[in-house]
């Protein structure tokens, strides 16, 4: 491949050079972070030896642990209420609801979190009711968005085949929108993490990462800081990959369809 | 001309009485037609009628009353001489983008369909089974549709529909965007289809009429009335209908080498710009 090609635009590109670049890239990036002398941000060995005393003497694992928890529950819960408004949205007198549901969006936490806090009355229930909301408010939108593209000619696929009201939506969105509802899943994933910090913010007693994040951060312990939210990013991408892996498994189709439309 | 082949009219299997359909304009204004099932002594004769009508002319809205998808605002789609209005599943249809479920299998699909007419698991098998092997389709059940060729997708959605229909499919522009060599394969699947069984009977809705005449034994075109200064007024009708076999132009199939094909392909292109 000639290396002017690089910077053509859809160049077709082998999975050995894709790998080259990334690996130049991510050793450029590295030794010009370690060599920079900047003086504000903590170097690669800082956050290293960072994260090391983090684990050792802070428990940075189980918080960790407390917060993938907090967070797979808030996914699960979200992803059910999402899907449950989209298939409730097909029927007409849900269809508000569902619109309401999705405006919610622009709503922030202020003011909400104190009635989450007298209804839920336990740090852990507080923190998976405000993130399930945050993030279920997003997916019913990217849910409704998909649904309101589907074209009528699939409602009257199904109807030629004998199918009627509630079993075309099972067919329509729970199963023919399965790939769709877990690329959401793993998009939620990533704003359940965005939004972890916020929410254990509010109770710091309960633990988790956020709150030892907080911690650091209050006492402008950059290596720390830093040290953690790269534990974060690192636990993200894994659970994204894990998503990933688990929608291929699940919705094989769903990379059929991506190769078919890509061509 | 060369002799027509005898056949015989038998029951009424389709009627179209009089439907209208109209949103800010009227869209089809007074619809009428039928389908008798057609006797030939020792073989199976389905029935193919095809539509023609230009682009915009109400085909569509048609198609959706036969099949039932759509109630017509007055007048009547009945089939067998029921005494009620056809129902959404009576009557197969394939769209023209050949809708299968993307995300089941072709087998999947079948079954889908197979097992909506009271079939136990084993009988719906048995007819998927030879419906996929009867399309050339044996090697595709655990193919999901988007990794099927567009013939083998058009031929799955046929079968579908085949599976759960009683003997009635609409098709919807099944020729469009083929090259030649692939409307003659199109053409010998839909007669293959049309003469599996003495009720299957195909509605073709079509702009192709070259294909239209190797296929059809009616043709019915969809247009409008033309007013005194040839504007067209109102809703759409069948302006005309073509018996083909009593003409002695079905069922041919060296059609095409034909004085008679050629001067009435030509004569419906003609007819086509005043519909």
């Amino acid at each position: 491949m000639n290396v002017a090609n690089l910077l053509r635009p859809f160049t077709p590109m082998g999975v050995g050079w894709a790998r080259a670049i990334v690996a130049v890239q991510v050793a450029a990036a590295l030794a010009l972070w370690s060599l920079s002398g900047c003086r504000t941000l903590p170097n690669p060995a800082q956050i290293g030896a960072a994260w090391l005393d983090l684990v050792r003497h802070q428990d940075l694992l189980a918080e960790l642990w407390t917060s993938v928890k907090v967070s797979l529950l808030a996914l699960a819960l979200s992803t059910l209420a999402a899907v449950a408004l989209a298939c409730l949205s097909t029927a007409p007198l849900f269809m508000p609801l569902a619109r309401l549901a999705a405006a919610l969006r622009f709503l922030g936490f202020a003011g909400l979190t104190y009635v989450f806090m007298l209804v839920s009355g336990d740090a852990i229930v507080l923190r998976v009711a405000i993130l399930a909301f945050g993030m279920t408010v997003f997916m019913a939108t990217a849910l409704l968005a998909d649904l309101a593209a589907l074209p009528r000619g699939r409602v009257d696929h199904c109807r030629t085949l004998g199918m009627q009201h509630w079993r075309i939506t099972g067919e329509l969105v729970l199963l023919g929108k399965a790939d769709v509802i877990l690329d959401l899943a793993r998009q939620n994933a990533a704003i359940g993490w965005t939004l972890l910090t916020l929410v254990e913010g509010l109770t710091r007693s309960a633990g988790g990462i956020g709150a030892l994040l907080l911690n650091q951060n209050r006492y402008f312990l950059l290596p720390g800081v830093f040290a953690i939210q790269a534990t974060i990013l690192a636990v993200g991408l894994a659970q994204d990959a894990l998503l990933a892996w688990i929608k291929d498994l699940a919705c094989p189709w769903g990379a059929l369809d991506k190769e078919s439309t890509s061509t | 001309m060369i002799g027509a082949p005898a056949y015989r009219l038998g029951e009424r299997l389709l009627t179209i009485d009089n439907v209208c359909v109209r949103y800010d304009r009227p869209i089809l204004d007074g619809v009428n037609g039928h389908i008798d099932n057609i006797r030939r002594e020792g073989l199976q004769q389905g029935q193919v009628v095809c539509l023609l009508g230009p682009s915009g002319i109400g085909k569509s809205q048609l198609f959706r009353c036969i099949a039932g998808l759509q109630r017509p605002h007055s007048g009547s789609v009945r089939l067998n001489g029921a005494g009620r209005d056809v129902q959404p599943g009576e009557v197969g249809v394939v769209a023209q983008d050949y809708p299968l479920f993307n995300h089941r299998s072709v087998w999947s699909n079948l079954m889908l369909a197979a097992r909506r007419h009271g079939r136990d698991a084993h009988e719906a098998a048995d007819a998927c089974l030879a419906l996929l092997k009867k399309f050339g389709l044996s090697d595709c059940g655990l193919r999901h549709p988007m990794m099927l060729s567009g013939g083998q997708r058009q031929r799955v959605a046929i079968a579908q529909q085949l599976l759960c229909s009683s003997h009635f499919l609409l098709m919807d522009e099944p020729f469009s965007g083929l090259d030649p060599l692939s409307k003659t394969a199109v053409c010998n699947t839909l007669i293959d289809v049309s003469t599996s069984h003495e009720l299957n009977t195909l509605i073709v809705v079509t702009h192709d009429i070259e294909s239209a005449l190797r296929i059809a034994d009616q043709l019915w075109l969809l247009g409008r009335q033309r007013d005194a200064h040839g504007e067209p007024v109102g809703g759409a009708s069948i302006q005309e209908t073509y018996d083909l076999a009593a003409m002695g132009l079905a069922w041919d199939p060296d059609i095409e080498s034909r004085p008679q094909f050629v001067e009435l392909a030509a004569a419906l292109k003609a007819r086509f710009a005043t519909l």
